[in-house]
């Protein structure tokens, strides 16, 4: 080859290194180191306390890599899941989703499908919930008391921030360690990364870390990493947020023409808790199988490694006969056991369910021994 | 046609009969050259004005095109003929919509074609460029200028480029006009399942037009390489709609998900973006600069293949 030859195929071979070295430098300025002035695990979490962000639009990420097969997502049978099985689906594989937030009262959340979208907005007392896939809407109405505000901001009485971030702190001592990780940036702001790290060995969880916002003091990502790995399991974090009110209009919804729509009743547990009284009969009925519900429900250990058990006959026959739920599981000795990287849940022949972020053979020790 | 084409004869010529007549017309390189001697900001004009009549007098184009509006035509008759409504979640998407919305024929006919019918076309144009010239005999004529090779690149790139455009708006367009024959026209409603009306839906049909064009340049700037590496377009044409099908099959590919924001084709699906409420312009960003990067790195490839390459015919 000529040196004047050599020289036409400059380009060809410029062009494709800048592009390679610009791929690999952008995430990393993305991640550049952050210093922040050091605060303790106590001041962080105060931080968070006293965070007064009540409006902002951003986009948010969710990986999960939890080790469970993905749910197809495209195709005839993904429309044909449903409850359960799209909220797995939600669980599993990542989603983009965005949402818009002026107020408590004003809510707008879209889960970014492919070529398609699921939405729920929230305007006062009106939640609509809206499936582009087969262009259903679905409405329901908040009780008055509900639309004042149920955050659980609002709620903890007179204590400041700093006094619930030190009651907190001494509530998970003996279970957590809380810490301070190295400071980063997540969509764009500073964080302080808050790492919970269980004490006890017995759990599947290896740490939780929660990046807060160092100016304004809102979560910004959270993360779960599963013992002995080094990407995290489970990841919720904005790609892009932007503080401020967003435009009045996206809170405003009326089913599209041709939506199916149902009206929807509220879920029990939210009727019991409202306590209406204009339908006394039905709202007794409700407590008490919820109570008898409840009564079945035992949590033995404390922390982390606690296991919760259902009495039999808790899952619904049509899910425990679904062929998903075969492909699922493994069998075991006294039952069927779904392991993912962060939980187990183990279904046994007598019907009773153990879940909790352990490793299967503690529920099956737990089964035996319960 | 106007007595100021240069490449007139070329047209009446064997070009107009397609890729199987191989001899060249005697008229049509000695009225090509007179073309390429005029002085250069001029003659650059000319080039991309031949270039373009040239392509857009072919019966190949013309048949290409018409393929591409009955796409719309067959979907919107399909509709229209059966008697049972169609399930929603059945069938490409939007296919529900279009009987209460004739604008989704459009948006319909689209995503049908962007997997295949699309490349397909854009592949026979862009593998054409420079090999049919090869094949022609009519490069070299084309070249007696200095410095003439970059910029006949150019000029194939960017008639190349338009049938991009013409291929996209086809689709469209026949999609719009059949919809709105056969169905009625009202306030389309968005992903995010609010209504806009007529006029912005409008719009937005253009975005997503802009949308699919962009994202068929970079598969044209491959098909702009592979056309100098061979004098036999047919070669050209069938590695180019290949590959578009390769890069589609690798991004389904779960186990190579690494590669796949690498994948010319990762990004053809996603204009549905451009029908949410507000808009997601990321994607059409993050496939602008995806596209960017093929035309800048096959364009440079094209570039060091053609002025090096020796050309004899």
């Amino acid at each position: 080859m000529t040196p004047r030859t050599f020289t036409k195929w400059l380009p060809a071979i410029v062009i494709p290194a800048v592009i390679a070295v610009g791929a690999l430098a952008v995430p990393l300025t993305a991640g550049a180191a952050v210093d922040l002035p050091d605060k303790t695990p106590e001041q962080v979490l105060a931080l968070v306390g006293t965070s007064t962000v009540d409006a902002l639009s951003g986009t948010i990420e969710q990986t999960s890599e939890l080790g469970l097969p993905e749910l197809p997502t495209t195709g005839p049978s993904a429309s044909a899941n449903t409850g359960a099985a799209s909220a797995l689906e939600l669980l599993t594989g990542s989603h983009t989703g965005r949402v818009y937030l002026n107020g408590p009262d004003n809510i707008r959340l879209q889960v970014l499908d492919n070529l398609a979208e699921r939405d729920l907005v929230r305007n006062g007392s009106d939640v609509w919930l809206y499936n582009s896939k087969d262009n259903s809407a679905a409405h329901l109405t908040l009780p008055a008391k509900d639309a004042e505000g149920p955050d659980a901001t609002t709620e903890g009485g007179m204590a400041t921030p700093e006094q619930l971030a030190a009651k907190f702190l001494s509530a998970v001592d003996p279970s957590t360690t809380v810490s301070v990780g190295t400071d980063g940036s997540v969509a764009g702001r500073s964080v302080y990364d808050l790492v919970l790290t269980p004490k006890t060995t017995g759990t599947l969880v290896g740490a939780v870390s929660i990046s807060v916002d160092s100016q304004t003091g809102l979560p910004l990502a959270v993360e779960v990493t599963a013992r002995g790995q080094e990407k995290p399991a489970f990841r919720l974090a904005f790609t892009e947020i932007s503080l401020g009110a967003p435009d009045a209009s996206l809170f405003t919804f009326s089913p599209p023409a041709g939506a199916s729509v149902t009206e929807q009743a509220l879920p029990d547990a939210a009727a019991l808790a409202q306590k209406d009284p204009a339908d006394p009969a039905d709202h007794a009925t409700q407590k008490a199988e919820a109570e008898k519900f409840l009564a079945g429900v035992t949590i033995s250990g404390t922390g982390w490694d606690a296991v919760v058990e259902l009495p039999a006959g808790s899952v619904p026959a049509d899910l425990s006969s679904s062929p998903l739920l075969g492909q699922l599981t493994t069998a075991v000795t006294g039952g069927r056991v779904i392991s993912t990287a962060l939980v187990s849940v183990l279904l046994t022949d007598d019907g009773r369910v153990f879940a909790g972020a352990v490793p299967g053979e503690r529920l099956q020790a737990a089964a035996v021994g319960g | 046609m106007s007595p100021s084409d240069p490449r007139e004869p070329a047209v009446t010529g064997p070009a107009a009969t397609g890729p199987a007549v191989t001899g060249p017309d005697p008229s049509g390189p000695a009225a090509t050259a007179t073309a390429v001697a005029r002085p250069r900001g001029a003659s650059a004009a000319a080039l991309l004005g031949s270039e373009l009549t040239v392509l857009f007098r072919r019966r190949r184009t013309w048949a290409m095109l018409a393929a591409l509006a009955a796409i719309p035509v067959l979907i919107a008759i399909a509709v229209r003929l059966t008697s049972s409504p169609v399930t929603p979640g059945r069938g490409p998407a939007f296919l529900d919509r279009i009987t209460q919305n004739g604008l989704f024929v459009a948006i319909t006919a689209l995503i049908v074609s962007i997997p295949l019918f699309l490349p397909l076309t854009v592949g026979v144009v862009a593998g054409d460029t420079v090999a049919g010239e090869a094949n022609l005999g009519t490069l070299r004529y084309l070249l007696v200028a200095p410095a003439g090779r970059v910029r006949l690149l150019l000029v194939k790139y960017a008639g190349a480029a338009a049938f991009c455009v013409a291929a996209t708006l086809t689709v469209a367009v026949s999609g719009a006009l059949i919809g709105a024959a056969l169905f009625p026209i009202g306030p389309v409603t968005l992903l995010s399942g609010d209504t806009i009306g007529v006029g912005e839906s409008v719009l937005r049909s253009l975005l997503i037009a802009a949308y699919v064009t962009v994202s068929l340049l970079g598969l044209s700037a491959i098909g702009l390489f592979i056309s100098t590496l061979t004098e036999v377009p047919v070669g050209a044409m069938a590695a180019t709609i290949v590959l578009s099908v390769t890069a589609q099959v690798l991004d389904a590919l779960p186990q190579l998900d690494w590669l796949h924001p690498w994948l010319f084709s990762h990004y053809w699906l996603d204009f549905a973006d451009l029908l949410r409420q507000p808009i997601d312009w990321t994607s059409f960003g993050a496939n602008a600069l995806l596209q960017g990067g093929y035309i800048l790195v096959f364009g440079a490839l094209a570039y060091g293949r053609f002025v090096t390459k020796d050309i004899l015919s």
